[in-house]
């Protein structure tokens, strides 16, 4: 980049004047790139401060959006990027790095104020997103239609913004609704002439739609499992078969599909399990589970005395929905915070988690602190019993809570302002206030440097915690998932 | 209530603006409340306030005797710890005050026999008669501990004997009473009076003057190096008091003082245990680990906090802390310190659920106890059991910060007692009506943490192992006071 600048100038100092429109657009057209790049990697931000010989103005806010006092040093900003390029462990960050800086080397003027605006936001978005769990931001969630492309079909418009907005919450839940939505969808198609529909339903009108969804919220695994099935159903279709006589056999199919996989396994499981509750048992269980719920209910139906002790978590606060459902039932409910779980394992016998998937080195993947309570159930000799439906066995494998992860928005930790009442608030002395420090409150966090809220979605629980998994297969030991996972997704 | 025209918040501040003005029995009394209706609460404060209360009790009191004085202290923290046996700081306060009287007394007894009867007189009752017997197990602490067979005394005369007038505890005796061993428990046990000393191997290498248990009473004839404040024979007895009195008080500031400086001085060790590059994760708006951290970055360590923010007891305090710093509150009425990301740390708030899931990127885990008990477990807030279990599946180092006031030399034999549990409206809006009558919501504000699960004690005396704490605790508290009940202490003085 510096080359063809550098050049012209001695040769055609004349022509100068005319150069420098053509200069300032190529040195617009640099820092664009750059703060792409800046975007595409979290660290850039900080890290482009040393190298600002260039940027002047536009520079300088940025040092000045991430550490006041250090706004015209950039040697200050140096240390702080590379130990903030150190704190993040992907490797390939480094090259991103090296990339940018030559970049920004190769603009010469130092000072210059920056013609195009500079986008203050970036920086500040880049900084809030949590390093270690970068790989997960893929992009940020829907929650208007714009944008969308116009083959999305309206059921499945409404099932996004269900599904967004936890109403739809839950991975058997999601399946069912969006196998239930694809049914309208299908028959809502029309091939095009000259197309055969095994073709092209899949990749022009399903995918848009399994698209928005994705946009919407990330897809779980069992989602995942019965797209995989269906387009493979779909690529089946003999081409002559006439269109309508198609999408039937596909809504039948899919029917079958949610009644033989998801409702009577569900049946099934909870038979098996409730088996497993007997009279005079303390069941303890986590967030809410459809399955569990439905185990739990049969175990009531079956007779058996016990009662039932829910831990919930924030921000969804799922066992909360559980545990006035059981009582509805009439079943006896103690209902703790998270932070009550030792109290929770003094008195448990058993233990009950439902999945959100079971990967294939035995692991669990389930709501984010699952994974606490198995420990402490297992320290407690409790045994601990995963029901889950073999959809949502995985091929994956994972090691720690870290690689397959959902990260949720932020915002949605934040307690709503109403009943967040400042504890600092009423016994504010008065001369507090020329120390010119506002006393803010979580909501402003964006504003805080440095200041970062992670919500995450799933946690992975070792397989040593999980005494038994109960599927439609049977009882089987986590070490068995990936069997089953090839009997049952693999070889339809 | 204080005679203040704003009305406030029953709180800790309030409690010591009102000390000035009322009288001793009222002062008590109000304490008691605050401390039976959780207006006081933690730590710290109930400390502050019980070193202040004690404070004017003995400077108010006109008492002769240095017994008197103990006694009368003795039955105020009885009262004070059964307000709220759950606080224990409470009756820490009351022991080191307790200590820090007779130890005065023992100096000026001394000093008034003309410095001829060994270092320190022994009090009145040779220390072995206590461990033969049990205490009652009355309450449902136990206030049996381990301690029981280890005298502080006898090697305490011997550390006296090197270094008149310097109090065990200080760092700078620290060495002293380390190089001393104490004889094995075992055999004081079963002694009652003047025991023969040999069947401890220790207490054969230990230079005993020839034929004389270390537990009993030094023979007059002994000689010691004359103790610095050794008053004229031809004093009263009444300037004699005076001068025990204050310096009673003297110590009893002291001890203030130590109250006041725990977290600055615990902090001076930040730099050991904190580096750059490191991914910590906390829990609680503690302030101690707050200035912890603080130092680290003052110099110019860049690392990266993870927050779980210990929903529903303390998360807004935790938010405040996080993000406004130590702004003025009731409790810290002068302190003002910076939020940690206003000194380029990045901090990350997590809620509690998430700490299993992030503990294997985690290099270290700081806890802030609530109590630290005698056998190197802690009661700390609820979670805390939960983030040490995960840091131990991890092996990451769990360290613990606490000055030496929450060491506590009562043994937990029932550790669900220490559990408190708080208010289930903070889990569930009791507007919540129909789900608040059908379902049991609980919400423990505590947990118990085992000694297993903690690597580090950091304390205002310096680092040490969960293992070593009972030799903390010997060096702070007096074995006769750890049992505060009256019974026992007419025994201590009937035997």
């Amino acid at each position: 980049m510096s080359e063809p600048t550098k050049m012209p100038e001695p040769v055609q100092q004349v022509v100068e004047p005319k150069l420098s429109p053509a200069e300032l657009k190529k040195r617009a057209k640099a820092e664009k790139q750059a703060r792409r790049a800046a975007q595409k990697d979290p660290q850039e931000g900080p890290s482009s401060a040393p190298a600002l010989a260039t940027n002047g103005v536009h520079g300088e806010q940025k040092i000045q959006k991430q550490s006041g006092p250090q706004e015209q040093k950039p040697k200050g900003g140096q240390p702080k990027g590379q130990a903030q390029q150190k704190q993040g462990k992907p490797g390939g960050q480094e090259g991103k790095h090296e990339r940018t800086n030559s970049i920004q080397q190769s603009l010469p003027i130092r000072g210059q104020p920056a013609p195009t605006a500079p986008p203050k936001e970036l920086p500040k978005k880049d900084r809030k997103q949590v390093e270690l769990f970068s790989h997960l931001y893929t992009q940020p969630r829907r929650h208007d239609i714009a944008g969308a492309s116009n083959n999305v079909h309206p059921s499945i418009v409404a099932l996004g913004f269900q599904m967004s907005s936890y109403e739809i919450c839950g991975s058997s839940a999601r399946c069912v609704a969006m196998l239930v939505a694809f049914k309208e969808v299908i028959q809502a198609y029309t091939t095009p002439r000259e197309v055969s529909l095994a073709r092209d339903l899949t990749s022009r009108y399903l995918s848009p739609q399994i698209d928005f969804l994705k946009s919407c919220r990330p897809i779980s695994e069992s989602m995942g499992n019965a797209i995989r099935w269906l387009k493979k159903l779909i690529a089946e279709i003999d081409p002559s078969t006439p269109e309508q006589e198609a999408k039937d056999y596909l809504c039948d199919e899919v029917d079958r599909f949610i009644r033989e996989r998801i409702t009577v396994t569900d049946q099934a499981i909870a038979a098996l399990a409730s088996g497993l509750v007997k009279d005079g048992s303390v069941v303890l269980t986590y967030a809410k589970s459809s399955i569990v719920e439905k185990t739990i209910l049969q175990a009531l139906a079956n007779g058996t005395r016990f009662r039932v002790i829910v831990v919930d978590s924030r921000p969804l606060f799922e066992g909360k929905n559980l545990a006035t459902s059981l009582m509805h039932a009439g079943l006896e409910v103690e209902y703790l915070p998270f932070s009550g779980i030792a109290h929770a394992v003094k008195e448990a016998t058993l233990v009950l988690l439902g999945a959100h998937s079971m990967l294939s080195n035995g692991r669990l993947q389930s709501r984010v602190g699952t994974a606490g309570l198995a420990m402490q159930a297992h320290k407690a000799d409790i045994p601990v019993i995963v029901c889950c439906e073999s959809v949502k066995f995985s091929g994956k494998v994972a090691l720690d809570s870290i690689v397959l992860n959902e990260v949720a928005p932020s915002e949605e930790l934040l307690l709503p302002k109403a009943t967040v009442s400042h504890p600092l608030a009423p016994d504010r002395k008065d001369d507090d206030d020329d120390d010119n420090r506002q006393v803010r409150s979580l909501h402003d966090w964006r504003d805080i440097p440095g200041l970062q809220i992670l919500n995450l979605m799933y946690d992975i629980t070792p397989a040593e915690y999980i005494r038994m998994v109960i599927c439609e297969y049977g009882n089987v030991p986590p070490s068995s998932v990936p069997v089953v996972h090839r009997l049952a997704n693999e070889s339809m | 209530m204080p005679s203040s025209t704003v009305a406030q918040t029953p709180s800790l501040s309030t409690y010591l603006k009102s000390l000035k003005h009322n009288d001793i029995e009222t002062s008590i009394e109000l304490f008691i409340s605050l401390l039976k209706r959780r207006q006081i609460k933690n730590a710290r404060p109930c400390a502050i306030a019980t070193i202040n209360l004690l404070l004017r009790v003995v400077g108010e009191s006109r008492i002769r005797d240095a017994q008197q004085l103990i006694e009368r202290i003795r039955e105020v923290g009885r009262r004070l710890v059964a307000a709220q046996p759950r606080e224990m700081t409470v009756g820490n306060i009351v022991r080191r005050v307790l200590e820090a009287v007779r130890e005065v007394a023992e100096r000026d007894q001394d000093a008034a026999n003309g410095g001829d009867s060994g270092s320190i007189s022994m009090p009145s009752t040779p220390i072995s008669g206590e461990p033969q017997r049990r205490p009652d197990y009355r309450s449902r602490f136990s206030e049996f501990t381990p301690l029981q067979g280890i005298s502080t005394q006898p090697q305490d005369m011997y550390a006296r004997a090197q270094a008149p007038g310097e109090r065990p505890g200080t760092s700078s005796s620290f060495m002293d009473n380390v190089a001393q061993r104490p004889p094995m428990a075992s055999s004081v046990a079963s002694y009652a009076g003047q025991a023969p000393s040999t069947t401890s191997l220790f207490s054969i290498l230990q230079q005993h003057p020839p034929g004389r248990s270390p537990f009993a009473t030094p023979p007059t004839g002994t000689q010691s190096p004359a103790l610095k404040s050794s008053p004229t024979r031809s004093e009263e007895s009444g300037a004699d008091k005076f001068d025990m009195k204050a310096e009673a008080i003297n110590s009893i500031q002291d001890i203030q003082q130590e109250l006041d400086d725990v977290d600055n001085e615990i902090s001076e060790f930040a730099q050991d245990h904190i580096h750059n590059n490191e991914i910590i994760l906390t829990h609680t708006s503690s302030h101690t680990v707050q200035k912890f951290l603080m130092k680290a970055a003052s110099k110019k360590r860049k690392f990266t906090v993870f927050h779980a923010e210990a929903y529903p007891n303390n998360h807004l305090e935790t938010y405040a802390t996080i993000i406004n710093g130590g702004s003025a509150n009731s409790q810290d009425a002068d302190e003002r310190w910076k939020p940690l990301t206003s000194m380029g740390i990045t901090v990350i708030l997590i809620p509690d659920s998430a700490v299993f899931a992030i503990m294997s990127r985690i290099n270290k885990v700081l806890l802030a106890p609530h109590t630290v008990l005698a056998n190197g477990s802690i009661v700390a807030a609820a979670g805390a059991s939960t983030i040490a279990l995960a840091a131990k599946t991890h092996r990451v180092p769990v360290v613990v910060l606490s000055g030496v006031y929450k060491l506590s030399p009562v043994y937990p034999f029932d550790t669900d007692d220490l559990v408190e549990y708080g208010d289930p409206g903070k889990v569930v809006d009791f507007q919540d009506g129909e789900f608040m009558d059908g379902v049991d919501v609980v919400n423990p504000v505590y947990d118990h943490v085992d000694a297993e699960l903690i690597d580090l004690y950091v304390t205002n005396l310096g680092g040490c192992a969960p293992s070593y704490l009972y030799r903390i605790v010997a060096d702070h508290y007096r074995v006769e006071d750890i049992d505060l009940s009256a019974k026992a202490e007419a025994e201590v003085e009937g035997g």
